[in-house]
């Protein structure tokens, strides 16, 4: 290679002219071990009294789910709205709205990966860990809405003397697969992530003199040192995982979109469902992702981590998925239109202006137009405005979904069984009570766990690239900006 | 110096809005081969559509479907070419900056297409059902009341001002975008990274919209009974999937056949447009499944009469190739990491996409003509003239483009990131 490269000889007359570099990814000027510090305290530090009210809260919220689940296994999917012709209600709804949320943090963490943007990494633990609590939550409607839980073992294919196997044909069994794979595969992921985080946790402990705390971290951390064949290892396997999980994330809305688009129901057969209910749970994920860390970062004062940077890619796509959304929407439209079929014409004039009108427009309005505010810049980086957009976009994915489900089913092709559909306050407290047990495990998992990927993040400062000391002195006390120095969080 | 920049002469617009600017370009993204590299093409191109239109004569109806083909092909090409810059500009991405010269170049076909449609336009009651006035005339026996409640979006004049509006708005974002980026080449100035990306944005949803809807009415209308609304992300999943294809053949061709953009394009960069080819062969799996499962899995008539002619008459053995060869076999050779490093595995992997994507796009479409005229699956000599001949046209205007200008955009302030770019 002693041949000089005409082509970067070329480029020395005019590099650096008008370079809008993109901002750092920490702020802050942290070294490496403020960042091991800033992230570690919290996982370390005495329970203070304010995460235990809220975990008050919340956990009341979960228990507030189990009666609720209780009460309807004693009494039956009676107690619930779902009528004839309705006989998928608010609990389809809850289903397929948690499962969308799932989607952000095996997307940020896997296909973000792929496409190598770095700024994931300061997000991608806590939208990692949101994913599965989304996941959990939702496996519990469909579990419910069997009718009789018990045998709710009978959706897998288990040989048994009977001779009873699931409907392979069914869609719904599609799902039992998709989720239950996207959740192993998400789990292991997060986990794989989190080994060299716990490791560091484990030996802070160590040096802190608590044995038993060393011990059970330790135990979790499988036998981490940071060897070099270590990381060789961890680089590989979190490649082929984020192989494996982009196409999964992928599968899963799309094998919930089949739920609906198999059948010849009006406004549930359309073939651009799949791409459509992707595009729907990335938008709806992305406003969590963004309603958890705007608080999270604030409280546990992250902000040079979570950087308003951070936030702003996160609600550029919102803006790009809620777009997206709403062309899905228009297309499916027009099509009713141009198909000549009275039935979808009826279906989606129906869902317009109809007795459902109100949850149409909310649907639009919220997932639509009001992400068209982040086409200003200061509006997409404002506090405020984000975190009333992220849960203004959760309201509207939620009522996507019930147009979905219940326009479609309340008008029968027999107009005789035509019929409004509404809840139960079952139904309405087992949707809350599974925001109850969300926070209640986000909640634990703020407390127990490094909620940044402290190791990722170390690896997307200048400081990591191995030539970065080849213009800031030897790295041993040279440069100022990688000294160390005493740590902010010493009380 | 504010003059070194100037507007071709009006005709010439059609071609390459701007006066060459290769003088200043760097000597290591110089275009150096002689003015063969690109008249061979237009001679080839010119050569062939002069045999097919002759040929044609007597085979009208099968010129027009096979130029159709053809052309759509050439626009899906140019059109998955100006998505790649989009997308460029707007992730602020590193690493393609040394080969966006050429989607670039190619994405100022536009104004070309739009003169090419015209044999087309002469071809509309051939080609599109809709255009036959009696189906909407409820007193004659060809009256279709499913065609005729579709006379509002379904009509001539309606079609042509929708082509003329796809095509003004494509031409202005390419234009835009190729302008800003060769005005950079001579004028750095500091803000053209941003004007770049403002274009970008409000152009995505416009190419959005307007990609969706020609494929509904160049190619969905063809049968005017069936309808899908994934269609157009169908059709954009193709265009993709032949877009990287082509950037990826060009700069094989600088490179291998003319010796130029030595040590600027590299092995790495091939990796990650081969890492796309690899990638958009699944996603235009993923499309084109969820269309027929679905389809299949509701089994209404009024949708799978499109499977249904495209599963008989011969026209199964070209479904069954496309499933392979659209996607199993190319899935599995770009798999390992090092067919993708391997150049020329990757330069007949990017021949077999056009083929494949061409041959796509004659499913959709001929089977039409089956329906129409009779007649079973196959090819007639005019596919491959129309078709090759465009796609020379497409590939000699890119060239020329390119021999006006720097091969690469030397001022983009990205370009540095860009040759030192590495897969890890």
């Amino acid at each position: 290679m002693a041949r000089s490269n005409p082509a970067e000889t070329a480029l020395d007359a005019h590099s650096g002219d008008g370079y809008d570099a993109s901002p750092p990814l920490v702020t802050g000027n942290l070294s490496f071990h403020d960042i091991t510090d800033l992230v570690a305290y919290h996982a370390e530090k005495k329970t203070p009294v304010t995460w235990l009210m809220a975990f008050g809260l919340a956990s009341t919220g979960a228990a507030l789910l189990l009666i609720m689940l209780a009460y309807q296994v004693w009494n039956g999917v009676g107690v619930w709205g779902n009528n004839v012709p309705v006989g998928w209600g608010w609990p389809i709804v809850n289903f397929v709205f948690w499962v969308g949320i799932g989607h952000a943090g095996t997307l940020i963490s896997a296909i973000l990966y792929l496409f190598r943007q770095r700024w994931r990494t300061s997000i991608n633990r806590a939208a990692e860990a949101m994913t599965l609590f989304a996941v959990m939550c939702a496996l519990i409607f469909p579990t419910f809405h069997v009718g009789r839980v018990w045998a709710i073992y009978w959706t897998l294919p288990i040989p048994n003397q009977m001779e009873m196997w699931p409907q392979f044909k069914s869609p719904l069994l599609w799902d039992v697969f998709a989720v239950s794979s996207y959740f192993i595969v998400s789990l292991l992921f997060w986990y794989v992530g989190l080994i060299p985080d716990l490791a560091t946790l484990r030996d802070r402990a160590a040096l802190a003199g608590k044995t038993l705390r060393a011990r059970v971290i330790g135990f979790f951390s499988l036998g981490w040192t940071g060897a070099n064949r270590h990381w060789r290892n961890y680089e590989k396997a979190y490649l082929i995982l984020a192989g494996l999980a982009t196409p999964l994330v992928l599968s899963v809305h799309s094998v919930v979109s089949f739920d609906f688009a198999v059948s010849v129901i009006p406004g549930w057969h359309t073939t651009i469902f799949p791409p459509y209910f992707v595009a729907g749970a990335i938008f709806s994920g992305f406003a969590m992702v963004v309603t958890l860390l705007v608080v999270a970062r604030k409280i546990y004062g992250l902000e040079n981590l979570i950087t308003l940077d951070h936030l702003e890619k996160m609600n550029i796509i919102i803006l790009l998925t809620g777009t997206i959304v709403g062309f899905a929407y228009i297309t499916e439209f027009f099509i009713a239109w141009y198909s000549g079929v009275e039935y979808e014409q009826y279906a989606f004039i129906n869902r317009a202006t109809g007795p459902y009108a109100w949850a149409y427009w909310t649907m639009m309005s919220c997932n639509l137009f009001f992400p068209q505010f982040f086409w200003v810049k200061k509006l997409r980086r404002s506090i405020p405005f984000m975190f009333l957009t992220s849960i203004v976009v959760n309201i509207g994915m939620w009522f996507e979904r019930f147009v979905i489900t219940i326009t479609s089913l309340h008008r029968d092709f027999l107009p005789s069984s035509w019929d409004y559909y509404s809840p139960t306050w079952v139904d309405v407290l087992t949707l809350v009570g599974s925001f109850g047990l969300f926070f209640t495990l986000f909640l634990l998992f703020l407390r127990f766990v490094p909620m940044v990927a402290v190791a990722e993040v170390k690896g997307v400062l200048p400081e990591a690239d191995p030539h970065y000391y080849d213009d800031h002195g030897d790295g041993h006390g040279a440069a100022e900006s990688v000294a160390v120095r005493p740590s902010p969080s010493g009380s | 110096m504010a003059d070194t920049i100037q507007k071709s002469n009006l005709l010439f617009r059609l071609i390459d809005p701007l006066r060459p600017t290769s003088d200043h370009a760097d000597r290591a993204f110089r275009f150096t081969a002689g003015r063969i590299s690109w008249m061979l093409p237009v001679g080839i191109g010119i050569g062939l559509l002069v045999i097919s239109a002759v040929w044609g004569v007597t085979d009208p109806t099968q010129f027009f479907f096979s130029y159709l083909v053809g052309w759509t092909f050439s626009l899906a090409v140019t059109l998955g070419c100006l998505f790649f810059v989009l997308v460029h500009h707007l992730t602020k991405a590193h690493w393609g900056v040394v080969v966006r010269r050429i989607p670039e170049a190619v994405a100022y076909a536009f104004p070309m297409l739009l003169v090419l449609f015209i044999p087309i336009a002469f071809g509309m009651h051939d080609l599109y059902h809709w255009t036959h006035h009696e189906l909407f005339d409820p007193s004659s026996p060809e009256y279709d009341p499913i065609i005729a409640g579709k006379a509002a979006y379904l009509n001539q004049p309606f079609f042509f001002a929708r082509l003329l509006f796809y095509f003004l708005m494509w031409s202005i974002i390419a234009y835009r975008l190729y302008t800003l980026s060769v005005r950079q080449d001579v004028h750095p100035e500091h803000d053209i990274p941003k004007r770049q990306r403002t274009v970008s944005a409000w152009g995505l949803p416009v190419f959005a919209v307007t990609t969706a809807f020609a494929s509904y009415d160049l190619l969905m209308s063809l049968d005017p009974h069936w309808f899908s609304t994934i269609f157009g992300v169908y059709f954009f999943a193709g265009a993709v999937f032949a877009a990287f294809a082509f950037i990826a053949f060009m700069a094989l061709l600088l490179q291998r056949r003319g010796g130029m953009l030595k040590h600027t394009i590299t092995k790495e960069h091939y990796h990650d447009l081969g890492k796309y080819m690899f990638g958009f062969t699944a996603f235009w799996a993923y499309i084109a499944f969820s269309q027929y499962m679905l389809i299949w899995y509701g089994g209404i008539p009024e949708e799978t009469v499109f499977f249904r002619h495209r599963l008989e008459h011969g026209w199964e053995y070209h479904t069954t190739a496309l499933v392979f060869l659209h996607f199993v076999v190319p899935f599995l050779i770009l798999l390992p990491r090092a067919s993708k490093r391997a150049l020329p595995l990757l330069g007949v992997m990017t021949v077999w996409f056009f083929i494949m994507q061409w041959f796509d796009l004659h499913w959709l479409a001929m089977p039409v003509k089956d329906m129409l005229y009779g007649g079973h699956a196959g090819f007639h000599l005019l596919d491959f003239t129309c078709w090759l001949g465009l796609f020379s046209l497409l590939i000699a205007a890119t060239v020329y483009r390119l021999s006006r200008h720097s091969l690469v955009p030397q001022n983009d302030p990205r370009l540095a990131e860009s040759l030192h770019f590495e897969n890890v």
